[in-house]
């Protein structure tokens, strides 16, 4: 079993557009989307049979009124102000340390576990398996909840032999993105050719080097700039990155997106997307 | 007054929004902060030379051999599993720390001190008449950014009018960087996407309690989804900046968008003067 993870550093580059139409193209994968905050992906799938399961990670302290004696040693321990002049816990500033819990003098808190999202197993197609998840807004422990959804994709793939994941990566290069990286065996790199597409792309690749995983490049409507777009081409040469192909700007992209329709599902494009998978996949089985 | 400029979706515009509001508001000297460390964008949009870099560490802990007895109890009060104990030895896995300074307190033989662990610089870069730009940058392969963000935020206080670029998103980084602001500035597009992402970022607007609006970028006339969300929500759409090939390819070349759509200023300033009407 293999999985490929698509992610652009910069969000908004075209990730999920491409993702969608690579997922439709493949013969037969597990799709994934590992952007718990803000996941995009079902909108295209529309998986159905969708099936939820609480997540939680991490704690929350809780101050029992009754038996504080209002000493404050908690408040003056606490590093991240999540104990207001109230003794009353913030929720959104508590990191679960439990520090308070361990110092309170007459054990009035307690830590409890937290909540902090959902995560879905669902169907799309004739029956393929979708994961992806739905952090709560203003939590932490976002990459756990990658690794909840890896995990449940990568036991559903070896349990219906399944060779390949196709996965949706977050924007960024922190815990999320790292989270995403752990077990996998390729990652496609969608950049934009812009200032900042550029520059995002550069931060993302030294994360994947750290690493150690193999990358290879989509350009995606590279001809908005061309001269950048050659760049990035340079740039790719100069650092042993495969360029596995280069999408033109389109506006039947952007229509699919409008009506929520996977891109490739419209000819024209499935002709531009195919031979980018193409090489993708012969990339990935020459490793 | 500080302004927070944010979106669910990534590549909204936020960072469009927030360098010309700076530009605009030239005479008033204002602050503008990058908070999305992990892939800061605002710098590109000036160009001009990063004229300080202060380097930003979190504490992590560090073992000293001699005191410890390896009785483990750091081990078992660390929520983040941040420390493994072997018979002769400490492991400390500092991506997992929290620095929340339990184990240190709490080791009964004294034996766990706090260290500085580098996790990214803030630039600063003086902006020719238009104020001052701090980007923070977070070093790569480091997992938490929200340390960084405060620290970024925390430089600066004093300025007549902070603007803050965030990060995408919905998570803790998003709501560390629009702590404490007095308006919150949505950012979103029109596709379902869009709305998708703004429902869940008005939702972590709503926990802060932040009064706020919204942009409508590559606006294209129809927006009922868009409009439904803003007055379910009490954000008003502040404006509409109506979708241009020509801003896009410019932006991307680093050109000034301000001059690739000269209506952008005035969309802009009557944006700043809304906020002020709401804040005052």
């Amino acid at each position: 079993m293999k999985e490929i993870l698509f992610i652009s550093g910069k969000g908004g580059t075209g990730k999920t557009s491409l993702t969608s139409s690579f997922i439709d193209l493949a013969d037969a994968c597990v799709a994934c989307d590992y952007d718990v905050d803000a996941s995009n992906l079902p909108i295209l799938l529309k998986p159905r049979n969708t099936v939820g399961h609480d997540f939680s990670a991490g704690y929350s302290a809780h101050i029992d009124r009754d038996i504080c004696t209002g000493c404050g040693l908690c408040a003056e321990i606490c590093r991240f102000d999540a104990i207001n002049d109230d003794y009353q816990i913030i929720p959104l500033n508590c990191e679960g340390c439990g520090f308070c819990a361990r110092i309170c003098p007459v054990e009035a808190i307690r830590m409890e576990p937290r909540s902090s999202g959902h995560w879905f197993s669902s169907e799309f197609k004739s029956g393929q398996s979708l994961f992806f998840a739905d952090l709560r807004p203003g939590e932490e422990n976002s990459g756990k909840l990658v690794a909840q959804v890896k995990s449940m994709a990568r036991q559903k793939a070896l349990s219906e032999n399944t060779d390949l994941i196709i996965a949706d990566g977050p924007p960024g290069i922190g815990c999320a993105v790292i989270s995403s990286m752990v077990e996998t065996d390729m990652i496609v790199l969608v950049a934009e050719p812009g200032l900042s597409g550029f520059h995002d792309l550069q931060r993302i690749y030294e994360l994947i080097k750290l690493r150690g995983i193999k990358a290879v490049l989509i350009i995606n409507k590279w001809d908005l700039n061309p001269e950048i777009s050659q760049e990035i081409e340079n740039w790719a040469i100069d650092q042993g990155v495969y360029l596995a192909g280069k999408m033109p700007f389109s506006t039947t992209v952007a229509d699919c997106i409008s009506e929520a329709k996977i891109p490739a599902t419209d000819s024209q494009i499935r002709n531009l997307v195919f031979p980018i998978w193409e090489n993708i996949i012969q990339q990935l089985n020459v490793m | 007054m500080q302004i927070a400029i944010a979106s669910g979706k990534g590549g909204t515009g936020k960072t469009l929004v927030s360098t010309c509001m700076t530009k605009i508001l030239s005479d008033r000297n204002a602050v503008l902060i990058d908070t999305d460390v992990e892939e800061p964008n605002a710098a590109l949009a000036f160009m001009q030379p990063v004229s300080k870099i202060k380097e930003v560490h979190r504490l992590v802990p560090h073992i000293s051999p001699e005191y410890c007895t390896f009785c483990g109890l750091c081990a078992k009060i660390c929520n983040f599993n941040a420390l493994v104990v072997l018979e002769n030895k400490v492991l400390v896995f500092n991506e997992l720390c929290h620095s929340c300074g339990a184990c240190s307190f709490l080791c009964p033989y004294a034996a766990i001190s706090e260290v500085n662990h580098p996790i990214g610089v803030i630039e600063e870069t003086q902006l020719p008449e238009c104020g001052t730009l701090l980007t923070g940058r977070l070093k790569i392969g480091e997992a938490q950014s929200p340390p960084l963000i405060k620290a970024a935020k925390d430089l600066k206080t004093s300025a007549y009018i902070r603007l803050v670029d965030c990060p995408p998103g919905t998570t803790c980084s998003m709501i560390e960087s629009i702590r404490g602001s007095d308006f919150c500035l949505l950012v979103t597009e029109p596709t379902p996407f869009g709305t998708h992402d703004l429902e869940l970022s008005l939702e972590a607007v709503k926990m802060l309690d932040i009064p706020g609006g919204l942009i409508i970028n590559r606006w294209q006339g129809d927006d009922r989804d868009l409009v439904d969300l803003s007055e379910r929500y009490d954000f008003p759409i502040l404006a509409r900046i109506p979708f241009s090939a020509e801003l896009a390819r410019s932006y991307m070349q680093g050109l000034d968008p301000l001059q690739a759509m000269p209506a952008l200023h005035n969309i802009l300033t009557d944006v700043l003067h809304k906020i002020r009407e709401v804040s005052s």
